[in-house]
């Protein structure tokens, strides 16, 4: 069954952002955080719309060398842990209805 | 406007020793007391441009209480209560006046957090500020110190006030406080200043305060807009370095060096990002004071 | 003694708008001493006053409204993560005092600033509790040896636990009073009538009548009463909103003498009432009578507790009162502990353990 991954309810996503480079408030820890471009391209995606990691691989699989394509899925994959770690994303089994 | 100046040594004292010398510095108003002659003496050199506030209202409350009693003869201290309340350990008595300074401090930095507040030294020229965010020892002090007798505005040189809702970086307009090495070097970098006595052997070594202008006194009302963010260090001998640093990694360093970032909340978040986004921010390597303050003045020139 | 500005401004916020600047110098100075300042600032904004204030004054409460929008927040924040660590307890985890009037929305969440989290789980669960909590990033912060064997042995609880990165601290409770007190509250039945908190599966408080005894019992068998204002303010808000529920007042007494806590609370209603105006029926205050102490303890009880219940500023002290708060000090430690461990505690910890702040 596919996992469904959002922004935690409550993240505002505040940030501000110079040359490729983010800081971000987290409105449920109070942490600031530093995020590099690819953090915040997928919370961007995700603020758009919920997705899965097969849909997260196809947004970004356009600006990625083929060479590291291969590795984009197991990439993702950290960077989303690394996110929900800090309560910035959530996930859910796909049909279920808590939290996304 | 009642200016401390206005006043005699003996008004001054009667006011200390009563219900209070009620001075205001930049936003704040503070009832000092004390029966301590270091005290009164310092803030009668330093103070003198200072207005004096007749309303009966301060926002902190400080009461410098020198030993009285057989305790006057030997060792005598300084002990400061804050509103009533004893928070630290007791001073030898000639540290009285940078007691007071710290104790000011302490007290803005401990509840002011209408204002985002930033460890660092910040002057202004042609309507930009210049903040100096740094670490104890990093030089921040003299340089600030230097800036403000070649012709800068001090708005402060240890508590940066940023206002919440415009950004705007507001005085305190207070002393510049000076360590050790720096009194001698400022002493004859500015020989027309004043300063106070130097007090020895107190835990930041030996400290001295240089009087500030009346000029910046004058405009201590008047708030000004953030520039330049620029983490000094000095060190001997160096080459003038000025180095662009990313403004993220910029804010957070900022952000490291608020008292109260964490307090504020989103806030402070917003506030902080909106004020590194109208400016740039850099690292900063000096040796020479010259050099440095030819720097900025071009800087300060250049700017629209 | 007459009463202070601040409890003034408390009973009636409204009445404010006719202060001058000494005055409101000297209120602002007791609010802070008594640490009410956010929750004045609350009261204010309630009452619509706040756009009346002079500006010096507005400003200085803008400090304290700031500190406050936080605070809630990151209160809620660590309530989720106390839960998550201990979610594997199999018990029901009850939220005492600011805590959980922060969570269950209470009136005396406005304005109150706290740091610690404290929390109740039953007694032969505390180990499993500790190593929770450490597992999930607390450790224990007690100071030194004989702080450790204080909680421990003499109170049979933990030390406060400290969150490593967060630096938020928990203090795990089984009971509302120490079992070295005279009187045992009986944790079983509080937790028996404990309430589910919406959205929080697993949390519990109190049920309204265990809330405000636990808030008469901390406020009468404390030794400190430097937040004795604040936390009967607590207790007089907590008893409004209360008041409201079904019944509330006839059961409330009812329970005190089940729980043998009838004398604090027969305190805590006097006190309220007279300092807050808290309008408690007579009916309630009857069925306590048995509970009243002889006329001449009652006497001295008014007058200890007035002054200790007063901010502790210069400004509300008489000569009497540093006396009053000290036996009040030595009473609410007796209270607690056996007169024998009492001495070496009070002995220690004024010799050995004096703190001292550096700038």
């Amino acid at each position: 069954m596919s996992r469904v991954w959002c922004i935690a309810p409550g993240q505002q996503l505040a940030m501000w952002g110079w040359d490729d480079e983010f800081v971000l408030y987290n409105d449920l820890s109070g942490d600031t955080h530093l995020l590099s471009g690819d953090s915040h391209a997928i919370l961007t995606r995700l603020q758009q719309a919920p997705a899965t990691l097969a849909g997260l691989v196809a947004a970004f699989s356009g600006g990625v060398d083929p060479d590291d394509a291969a590795e984009l899925p197991d990439t993702i994959t950290a960077l989303l842990l690394n996110l929900q770690n800090l309560f910035l994303v959530d996930s859910r089994t796909a049909g279920l209805a808590e939290p996304c | 406007m009642l200016t401390v100046g206005a006043l005699t040594r003996k008004e001054v004292g009667a006011r200390l020793g009563g219900a209070g010398l009620f001075l205001r510095t930049g936003p704040f108003v503070s009832c000092i007391r004390s029966n301590s002659a270091v005290v009164a003496d310092g803030l009668m050199q330093m103070y003198s441009a200072y207005p004096v506030d007749d309303t009966g209202y301060a926002d902190f409350h400080l009461h410098l209480r020198q030993s009285t009693g057989w305790r006057r003869w030997f060792r005598p201290q300084v002990h400061f209560y804050h509103d009533g309340e004893a928070p630290f350990e007791p001073m030898p008595a000639s540290h009285g006046f940078a007691m007071l300074e710290w104790m000011l401090n302490w007290c803005v930095s401990g509840s002011a957090h209408a204002y985002l507040i930033v460890h660092a030294a910040v002057v202004e020229k042609n309507g930009h500020a210049l903040m100096l965010p740094a670490p104890p020892g990093s030089g921040k002090s003299t340089l600030c110190a230097a800036l403000v007798s070649r012709g800068w505005r001090l708005l402060s040189d240890e508590l940066a006030l940023v206002g919440l809702d415009d950004q705007l970086v507001r005085p305190l307009a207070r002393p510049v406080s000076l360590k050790n090495a720096s009194i001698s070097v400022m002493k004859a970098y500015a020989p027309d200043a004043q300063f106070t006595r130097a007090a020895m052997d107190t835990t930041k070594g030996t400290v001295a305060h240089m009087k500030v202008p009346d000029a910046s006194v004058a405009r201590a009302a008047e708030p000004a807009r953030l520039a330049w963010v620029v983490f000094p260090r000095y060190q001997a001998g160096a080459a003038l370095s000025l180095t662009p640093i990313p403004q993220a990694r910029a804010f957070m360093r900022v952000a490291e060096n608020a008292f109260n970032y964490s307090l504020t909340g989103a806030r402070g978040f917003q506030a902080l990002g909106k004020m590194m986004d109208g400016g740039a921010s850099f690292d900063f390597t000096y040796s020479a004071l010259d050099e440095a303050i030819a720097l900025f003045d071009g800087m300060s020139e250049d700017r629209p | 003694m007459k009463p202070s500005l601040l409890l003034g401004a408390l009973r009636d916020p409204g009445s404010v708008r006719g202060l001058g600047l000494v005055q409101w110098d000297l209120l602002l100075r007791q609010a802070d001493r008594a640490k009410l300042t956010a929750c004045l600032a609350c009261l204010f904004d309630d009452a619509g006053v706040s756009s009346a204030l002079p500006a010096p004054v507005d400003a200085r409460l803008e400090w304290a409204r700031v500190a406050m929008r936080r605070h809630t927040d990151a209160v809620h924040f660590e309530v989720k993560r106390i839960q998550a660590a201990l979610a594997g307890l199999g018990v029901p985890v009850i939220l005492l005092k600011g805590a959980a009037y922060c969570a269950a929305g209470l009136a005396p969440a406005r304005g109150r600033l706290f740091s610690d989290i404290d929390i109740m789980v039953p007694k032969d669960r505390l180990p499993d509790a500790e190593s929770a909590l450490l597992v999930h990033g607390w450790v224990g912060s007690a100071q030194d040896e004989y702080d450790e064997r204080y909680y421990r042995q003499w109170m049979h609880e933990i030390p406060p636990m400290q969150h490593m990165r967060r630096q938020s601290v928990i203090d795990v409770h089984h009971a509302i009073l120490p079992e070295t007190a005279r009187v045992r509250p009986d944790p079983a039945r509080l937790r028996a009538a404990a309430v589910a908190l919406p959205g929080l599966p697993g949390v519990q408080t109190l049920a309204p009548a265990d809330m405000v005894l636990h808030s008469a019992v901390h406020l009468f068998y404390d030794g400190e009463f430097d937040n004795g204002l604040r936390d009967l303010f607590d207790l007089h808000r907590l008893l409004g909103q209360f008041g409201a529920l079904p019944g509330f007042w006839d059961h409330l007494p009812v329970r005190a003498v089940e729980m043998e806590l009838a004398r604090p609370l027969l305190y805590a209603l006097r006190y309220s009432a007279r300092l807050f105006g808290t309008p408690v029926p007579e009916t309630t205050v009857a069925a306590l009578g048995s509970a009243a102490p002889n006329r001449v303890l009652m006497a001295l009880m008014d007058a200890l507790l007035l002054r200790g219940l007063q901010p502790a500023h210069a400004s509300c002290n008489d000569s009497r009162s540093t006396i009053a708060r000290t036996m009040l000090y030595i009473r609410g430690n007796w209270l607690r502990m056996p007169p024998v461990l009492l001495a070496r505690h009070l002995f220690h910890k004024a010799f050995i353990t004096k703190n001292t702040s550096k700038a």
